[in-house]
């Protein structure tokens, strides 16, 4: 069943003679519990995609259906709501708040969304002890390694319980072992606990970790590939495509 | 172009809002230098010849050597020259009045036997003293017959306004209609009758011609100044003119040196607080730029470059936000003195016309504005050279400050508070002022290590409130991220607020005091006043029987009399005895005790003991609870000294306080000079002051004078005073307001990431202004906390300063506390509004994108 329906999902920014089309009729859907990759060279419109599906911004024209519902005719509150508690956000610089700890900076959106701080955490605290922070609940940002501050980031995605993770280039500010680290853990959200993650990467080998890759070039899908798990190559097979479509 | 240049011009054209919030920075700065002292000499020229006015007191007195009339236009030789501020002449003729002119009983003394006739230009009159009309209007050019008199000879005449009272004149009887009524006068000169002055002239026959010409010099003017402008006047008038010169004497200069040291102290508080913005923003901007000025480093720019561009910046920036401050000030200058204007000639006829602007106040004000900034920037554009290249790779990310703030700033700023406490209890008052400032500077190094403490203080209050939203304890977190910016803003606030709870001490020390003191002597319902008040000895006064008539008065609750005799010391010391009747006399009057308390009233009862005033102390050198000889008819007494205190009817003069037994057994005197007359609540007043004041018709020695009515007039006259004293001091108030403003925007500026965040993972946009609202208002009650420690300090200590010229005590600024609560909240919402419109508004992608 699928979670996620695009349907000619356009985005034009801009507008006359400067006007760039950054989507262009874009149809996808997602299954409930896939980990689908989104790859493309630079500008190919990959973030602006995930803005749109995650409710950030508004398409020019098509629709973005989310569990049924077009998100088009909500306005910014019911739009906000839906981002808290039904989307999970895994961003590149991580961007966590300097001054929150770790559980407190996880816990955030369920703060947000009214409950009291010591419930909300107690759920940031079992996410970040799932991932393996057990012992840095109470660390600053500036007292974590990058990967471990991605990590809390993506306990952040996850404390609302939302149905669907959204991550733009996760691992894009991360050496190639915590990056590694992350992308399995992203594999992890969708197989072990049963989440919809839609990530976007440039990375071949992070890519390969996903069920589905999607294309993108000059805003349009142009190419479609499903990895067969299990299967050491997929990564070459991934570098393959690209170099097909050509970076 | 050099690079320096090229790059300062380019981030402030780039960084528009950036530019406009440091500009306006320093705007405010330049603006209240350069405003405060174009306005503040005016207004402190307007308030003395408002307290000069309202005491009728003049500069020089200026009459014909002869004694003669002269012709009126000598006084247009006089309005031009330098250092006066107000001429008025005037043709006074005492008018003798028949017996039994005014009551038409010759069964009856006559009360009035003669009125002084005062011929006045009314506007010009007016700018020289003020008239507090309390019925009717005050004179006006267009009056013919017309006369303003006061309440006295109006109930003399049983007139009121719009009556006719008629006045000998060398054309027979002259009517005149009464138009206004002043208050009682308490003066031992004839009652006035004030006309126009060719009413006068008409009356008297000097046509075109006046007697006296009154005039006052500039405020603050020395004593060297003084007898400067004197000698113009004199060489401008020639030798058939007398200039008379009337008191004024040290009390005045003392008074004018307090005001000029208020005046620096409020323009160097401006410079602080200008400082503080301008440094606060020039710091973030450095922080915020570290990637462009490591990418800088990393291509090869010196150290020098670096601070050569910051600072090239602050220059530009400090000449643009002076040019705009000094227009700024100049239109708030004209803006204060025009709205000042209206209280003020309600009061007394002076023109405060435009601001007057030197040149070397603009060269100072561009040149402090210019110097500031840069001085300001100094330090952040050290940091920026001290950036690596290495911070140009980091990825741009709000800097958060986790070092502990109690470094050695803390600690000296502890000592230096410390010092000043020990300061101002030595009771040296050479050091006290020095002190007052010191504290605040304390205050300021002290302010970054109890932000956080204070912040979760408060930060628990708001998240109370804001528990449903779930941003409370956010507002918190961010608040003390930046601790120093954070009490640098405070500071600001801190100097602003606190400048208006010390306003506030003063002047409800100032007024309470006087008020109280005028209470206290003329605070009770009727009063019988003799001619002369504090030098009593002249008067005449009545038999125990007046008093008892009173008494007996249907409504009169209670009735307290002074009786009076003259003592000598020992020593030779002439001093006043006053005799009065302690329980009557604490219902209706009082002393302000300086030393021991009401208990000495029932020891002056019991036993041979006195209660002096201050100026009897010093003059016997004399300690309380010593004895002291007194000279009677019969030899020498024994008294002792139980206490110190004194009213405002013998506060200048040696006198001794005893009770009536006393004064019958030892020095024989039982007449009453004085006597004061409460009467009970819910007394038909109107009924039992007729009868009052038909009691004194035969006393015609006594005025008898409604003190409430007096009371009043006083009251209302301190108000207009007062009023402008306090538009000052709100304006000062409002840099506070700017630093708040531009902290706030810049923490959302820096913090627009992690705001497109929050929006991300689901923060609506009423959370998002919430959070700058809560942090806004944290802010603001941190400022308010610091900013009442300091007030209360500063105003204790300008009030211990003043107390050495001008008795008075401290009085808790409670209205100084209240107003600077609210208006620093105020200010927070306030200054919150825009930054948390933008931080709501921002949109989500752009957001997450911002460098």
């Amino acid at each position: 069943m699928s979670i996620i329906t695009t349907q000619n999902l356009t985005k034009i920014f801009g507008s006359g003679t400067t006007a760039v089309t950054a989507l262009d009729h874009v149809n996808l859907s997602v299954n409930t519990g896939e980990f689908v990759a989104i790859m493309g060279p630079s500008g190919c419109g990959k973030s602006t995609l995930l803005h749109l599906i995650g409710g950030l911004d508004r398409p020019s024209n098509g629709k973005v259906i989310i569990e049924g519902t077009s998100i088009a005719e909500m306005d910014d509150d019911r739009l906000t709501e839906l981002r808290r508690r039904r989307i999970g956000f895994v961003f590149q610089f991580f961007n966590l708040i300097p001054v929150l700890n770790a559980v407190e900076n996880a816990a955030l959106p369920v703060t947000l969304d009214g409950v009291k701080p010591a419930e909300a955490q107690k759920k940031a605290a079992e996410w970040l002890t799932r991932f393996g922070l057990s012992d840095r609940l109470a660390s600053r940002p500036d007292q974590l390694s990058g990967g471990q501050q991605q990590r809390v980031a993506i306990a952040r995605a996850l404390a609302a319980e939302p149905s669907l993770i959204l991550a733009d280039e996760p691992t894009g500010n991360l050496d190639t072992r915590s990056g590694d680290e992350i992308a399995s853990l992203m594999r992890d959200v969708a197989k072990k606990y049963g989440r919809t993650v839609i990530m976007v990467t440039h990375d071949p080998r992070v890519a390969a970790y996903a069920d589905r890759i999607i294309f993108l070039k000059d805003g349009k899908v142009i190419d479609e590939t499903i990895l067969e798990r299990k299967n050491t190559s997929n990564a070459d097979v991934v570098s393959r495509k690209i170099k097909e479509i050509g970076d | 172009m050099n690079l320096q240049l090229t790059l300062a011009a380019r981030y402030l054209a780039g960084r528009k809002l950036r530019t406009a919030l440091t500009t306006l920075a320093i705007i405010f700065g330049v603006t209240l230098i350069f405003g405060m002292n174009t306005v503040l000499p005016t207004m402190l020229a307007a308030l003395q010849a408002n307290v000069q006015g309202a005491e009728g007191e003049t500069d020089f007195t200026i009459t014909n050597v002869a004694g003669d009339s002269f012709p009126a236009d000598v006084t247009g030789h006089l309005q031009n020259i330098d250092g006066v501020r107000a001429v008025a002449a005037s043709l006074e003729r005492t008018i003798n009045l028949p017996a039994d002119f005014v009551d038409q009983d010759p069964a009856r003394a006559d009360r009035v036997i003669a009125v002084n006739l005062v011929g006045v230009i009314p506007e010009e009159a007016r700018s020289i003293r003020a008239y507090p009309i309390i019925d009717g209007r005050y004179l006006n050019d267009a009056d013919t017959a017309a006369a303003v008199i006061s309440q006295t000879l109006a109930d003399a005449f049983s007139v009121t306004v719009g009556d006719s009272i008629h006045l000998p004149s060398i054309s027979g009887l002259t009517e005149l209609t009464v138009v206004g009524i002043l208050p009682a006068s308490i003066g031992p000169e004839n009652e006035s009758v004030l006309v126009n002055l060719p009413q006068a002239q008409k009356m008297t026959g000097d046509i075109g011609k006046v007697n006296v010409i009154r005039l006052n010099v500039e405020a603050f003017a020395d004593k060297d100044r003084r007898t400067e402008i004197q000698s113009r006047i004199e060489t401008a008038l020639g030798k058939n003119y007398k200039v008379g010169t009337l008191i004024t004497g040290d009390e005045m200069f003392a008074t004018m040196e307090i005001a000029q040291i208020a005046l620096s102290v409020f323009g160097t508080l401006a410079l602080f607080m200008g400082g503080f913005i301008i440094f606060n923003t020039f710091r973030t901007v450095v922080t915020e730029r570290r990637r462009d000025i490591g990418m800088l480093r990393a291509l090869g720019a010196t150290r020098r470059t670096i601070l050569g561009a910051i600072l090239t910046e602050g220059f530009l920036q400090g000449l643009l936000g002076s040019a705009i401050g000094l227009l700024i000030g100049y239109l708030m200058a004209f803006g204060v003195l025009k709205v000042m204007q209206g209280p003020i000639s309600a009061f007394i006829n002076i023109k405060l016309g435009l601001p007057v602007v030197e040149p070397g106040l603009v060269l100072i004000s561009i040149l402090l504005g210019v110097t500031v900034t840069v001085l300001a920037g100094l330090l952040p554009a050290w940091n920026a050279s001290r950036v690596t290249p290495l911070e140009a790779l980091r990825p741009t990310v709000a800097e958060a400050e986790f070092k502990r703030q109690t470094g050695v700033g803390f600690w000296i700023g502890i000592v230096i508070m410390v010092l000043t406490v020990l300061a101002i209890l030595s009771g040296q008052s050479a050091l006290i002022l020095p002190g007052g400032i010191l504290f605040l500077v304390g205050l300021v190094l002290v302010a970054p290590g109890l932000v956080r403490p204070f912040a979760s203080l408060f930060g628990r209050a708001v998240a109370f409130v804001t528990i449903r939203q779930g941003i409370g304890g956010l507002a918190q977190s961010n608040l003390t991220r930046q601790p120093s910016r954070v009490a640098v803003t405070a500071s600001t606030s801190l100097l602003g607020l606190a400048v208006i709870v010390a306003a506030g001490g003063i002047v409800t020390s100032m007024k309470g005091t006087l008020l109280d003191m005028v209470h206290d002597s003329f605070g009770s319902d009727y009063i019988y006043l003799p001619p002369s008040v504090g030098l009593w000895s002249g008067n005449v006064g009545a038999t125990p029987e007046l008093a008892e008539n009173l008494r007996s008065v249907p409504g009169v609750e209670t009735v307290s009399t002074l009786r009076f005799t003259s003592s000598q010391t020992v020593n030779g010391q002439v001093v006043s005895v006053l005799g009065i009747q302690p329980d009557e006399f604490q219902q209706v009057s009082g002393l302000i005790f300086t030393e021991g308390n009401r208990s000495a009233y029932e020891d002056i009862v019991s036993e041979r003991a006195l209660i002096a005033n201050s100026v009897f102390m010093i003059g016997t050198g004399l300690n309380a609870g010593d004895m002291v000889e007194l000279s009677t008819p019969d030899g020498q007494v024994q008294y002792r000294i139980v206490a110190v205190a004194s009213d405002l009817l013998n506060a200048k003069i040696n006198t001794i306080y005893i009770s009536q037994s006393n004064l019958q057994a030892d020095f024989g005197s039982t007449e009453d000079v004085f006597i004061q007359i409460d009467l009970q609540d819910g007394a038909d007043r109107e009924a039992a002051g007729a009868q009052i004041k038909a009691l004194g018709a035969d006393y015609p020695q006594f005025k008898v004078i409604s003190g409430v009515d007096y009371y009043n007039t006083i009251q209302a006259q301190f108000q207009a005073a007062f009023s402008a004293v306090y538009v000052l001091f709100a304006i000062l108030a409002f840099p506070s307001l700017i630093a708040m403003l531009n902290t706030l925007t810049i923490s959302v500026i820096e913090r627009t990431r992690e705001i497109g965040m929050i929006r991300a993972v689901g923060g609506t946009r009423k959370q998002i202004r919430n959070m700058v609202m809560a942090e806004a208002l944290l802010l603001a009650a941190i400022g308010a906390v610091f900013g009442i420690l300091g007030g209360m300090y500063l105003g204790y200590v300008l009030v211990t300063a003043i107390e050495v010229v001008f008795p008075m005590g401290y009085s808790f600024p409670v209205s100084g506390i209240v107003a600077a609560i609210v208006i620093g909240l105020l200010f927070g919402a306030v200054a919150a509004i825009i930054p948390a419109r933008q931080a709501a508004r921002l949109e989500v992608v752009q957001a997450l994108r911002y460098e």
